[in-house]
């Protein structure tokens, strides 16, 4: 190959490169380190609607309705009012173009919360629960006001656009390259690594803003008047991995929790605004006071999606606010009896990386009743089982205790009893359940596991 | 020679993306519904989750509304495939304007449910017929129709090309990137939840637009599903 060739080569993937590189003036990247500024100064009053901002908006706003049609928002008047007042007192008067704030909670139990590009902050009913006090959630929603006001959403679709075209020219250069030895060989290599180094360049981009995200919700938190602690105190809380979930992956595209626990405690200014230890202790209860329905509802939701560990924090956290409530006693009852053979926290040794991953592929193989039976043929397994079904059973007892019209603690003991093959006292239990609640959206349920129960006595 | 050879290869592929060769259907069935110890007379349908996306040269787009009128159209299909096999198919009981919240809530609870089971599905399809896939009685949760026998879970997604991004995948052939559209049917137990019944045909993803296309891929897709005059 001719020296001219090489140099023709190389100037064209150099000029690739360097299309990728923002060249529209309406475009603006978000610098790495923010320049200081105050938080109720505009920040996006550089931004101009291109047409493909307008067609990602429509279909954001489609998928917000979406959410709401397909029942994946939680709705229930006080937690509306709730987030709405928080919400409202970190977004200050900042009016935006096409952005028109709402703040709800969806019926997810994964602690996540995230921003719609319209203005639609959603947080997850697991991050609710989760979380310790209003000033956490005063931080988590300031979080992702940023990500809106300063259109982070808009500038990550502008950027990936011009690197997937990127990528896909350089594809096609590697897949029709004429040349051969070492240039031909650096240009298909260049090709092949390039949709990894999309993907890196992406995940950095993403880094950064959420650390801009980090960094500005505090300030913006802060001046709404809430304790400024409670930006580093709702990372440790989403620290606390009940799932054995949180993998130590290569590259991710939130900064690591520590990171973002020592940056926004060293942002906190020296003489700003700290809890006394009773100040901390009333907002801790009124917040806790005011999730109890939800908690209730993430119980449910955390069961139904095999997060029994979860399920069992929130609803110990919902005895401790509460002891004396039959309700909040029902939920740690059908906890304890849903966990079945495994543990209800985590040890040490279940929390390495190897264990987490090793956990994550058996849940994508198995089924969960494969999975129990898998625990039960261990004699950890047959312990665990044990001591819950012990511990829920004491636990329906207490609830009915404390009120025997509770209907669903009879059918949590009905459900308890069938699994420990006590047919006849799960068969009686189930009717004093239907008895109590005739009009059950589970009666036909209920029915149906009676005359079973029946049938396999006779 | 070498470029003579690649034009040839972009031919045959053409062809073979145009004639839908790469249509794929797969059907798998539960030992009880292949030994007639079940009969389906009776189905409803859940709102199906078709999503697809719009691919360009500068990556992938959502495509909200395409995909919402792509899902009615492959649950009427779907419809209709059981009808001919004279399943009787119950309208609709979940249109999301008649439902209350707690009603949208405990339909999303089992949709997140069959979700969850899916990629197990996907993954081991022929575990079907070892009756390993259940969603529980949680299903009766629905309290749809007494006399349905099944309830039917549709899901699919799909690509579809702009024609710059048809121009690169034709330009890369060897990289097999092609616009598919793959849709999932699940058929379950109204009563224990256990699958019964599932194929996962995939196709050129044009047949989305085919309402003709579409009815003909469904309904090889169920072919083996008993018919309930049987």
């Amino acid at each position: 190959m001719s020296l001219k060739r090489l140099l023709q080569i190389s100037l064209l993937v150099v000029s690739l490169f360097l299309s990728s590189l923002p060249m529209s003036a309406r475009v603006i990247s978000v610098p790495r380190q923010p320049p200081p500024r105050t938080f109720d100064q505009p920040s996006d009053e550089k931004f101009v609607f291109g047409k493909v901002d307008q067609d990602l908006l429509s279909e954001i706003k489609l998928l917000d309705e979406r959410f709401e049609k397909e029942g994946a928002v939680y709705h229930e008047p006080g937690l509306d009012a709730y987030l709405k007042r928080v919400g409202t007192l970190v977004v200050a008067d900042q009016k935006l173009e096409n952005v028109e704030w709402k703040f709800r909670a969806l019926r997810d139990p994964v602690p996540n919360a995230f921003a719609m590009p319209n203005g639609s902050i959603f947080i997850n009913t697991g991050l609710l629960a989760l979380l310790e006090d209003e000033n956490q959630l005063a931080a988590v929603l300031a979080h992702e006001v940023t990500h809106v006001s300063h259109r982070h959403t808009y500038l990550q679709n502008r950027s990936l656009r011009k690197k997937v075209l990127t990528v896909n020219i350089l594809n096609t250069i590697a897949n029709w390259n004429p040349i051969a030895g070492g240039a031909g060989l650096a240009i298909s290599l260049i090709a092949n690594v390039s949709p990894l180094l999309l993907a890196l360049s992406m995940l950095g981009y993403s880094r950064d803003q959420e650390k801009e995200a980090d960094l500005e919700g505090l300030k913006a938190a802060t001046a709404a008047g809430f304790a400024p602690e409670g930006m580093p105190n709702s990372f440790k809380a989403m620290q606390r991995d009940i799932e054995g979930e949180q993998l130590n992956t290569f590259y991710s595209d939130h900064p690591k929790l520590q990171d973002r626990i020592n940056y926004t405690g060293s942002s906190i200014a020296a003489g700003a605004k700290k809890l006394s230890e009773d100040e901390a202790k009333t907002a801790k209860t009124d917040y806790l006071a005011l999730m109890e329905m939800v908690d209730r509802h993430d119980v449910d939701l955390a069961i139904n999606e095999a997060r029994f560990r979860s399920a069992v924090f929130a609803s110990q956290k919902l005895v401790d606010l509460h002891p004396d409530s039959s309700e909040n006693v029902f939920y740690l009852a059908e906890s304890y009896r849903t966990l079945g053979p495994r543990n209800a926290v985590l040890t040490d040794r279940q929390l390495t990386s190897g264990a987490k991953k090793s956990a994550a592929k058996t849940r994508s193989k198995r089924t969960l009743e494969e999975q129990d039976a898998e625990l039960l043929a261990t004699p950890a397994g047959q312990e665990a089982w044990k001591a819950n079904s012990a511990k829920s059973e004491s636990l329906f007892i207490r609830a009915l205790e404390l009120d025997r019209f509770n209907a669903r603690a009879h059918r949590g003991l009905g459900m308890l009893y069938e699994k420990l093959n006590r047919k006849e006292d799960a068969a009686s239990e189930y009717a004093k359940y239907l008895e109590l609640a005739p009009g059950a959206i589970d009666n036909e349920r209920i029915r149906r596991r009676i005359s079973v129960l029946r049938e396999s006595n006779k | 020679m070498k470029i003579s050879f690649r034009f040839v290869f972009v031919i045959l592929c053409c062809v073979f993306v145009n004639y839908d060769v790469a249509k794929v259907e797969a059907q798998y069935l539960h030992p009880k519904v292949v030994e007639k110890k079940v009969t389906i007379r009776s189905a409803v349908i859940l709102p199906a989750k078709v999503e697809i996306v719009k691919e360009s040269a500068k990556g992938q787009e959502m495509m909200v509304a395409e995909s919402a009128d792509i899902s009615s159209s492959v649950m009427e299909a779907v419809g209709e495939s059981l009808q001919k096999k004279k399943i009787t198919v119950a309208p609709n009981p979940f249109e999301a304007s008649a439902m209350d919240e707690s009603r949208k809530y405990t339909l999303a609870d089992i949709q997140t449910r069959y979700d969850g089971l899916l990629p197990k599905m996907l993954k081991k399809s022929d575990d079907v017929k070892k009756a390993r896939f259940t969603l529980g009685d949680e299903v009766m949760l629905l309290n749809v129709h007494k006399d349905a026998d099944v309830l039917v879970f549709i899901r699919g997604q799909g690509r579809m090309f702009t024609k710059g991004k048809t121009a690169f995948s034709l330009v890369n052939i060897l990289s097999f990137d092609f616009p598919f559209a793959q849709i999932t049917v699940g058929i379950v137990d109204a009563q224990s939840g256990e699958v019964l019944a599932f194929t996962k045909p995939m196709s050129a993803s044009k047949v989305l637009k085919d309402k003709k296309a579409l009815s003909k891929m469904i309904e090889k897709s169920l072919k083996k599903v008993p018919a309930a005059a049987q």
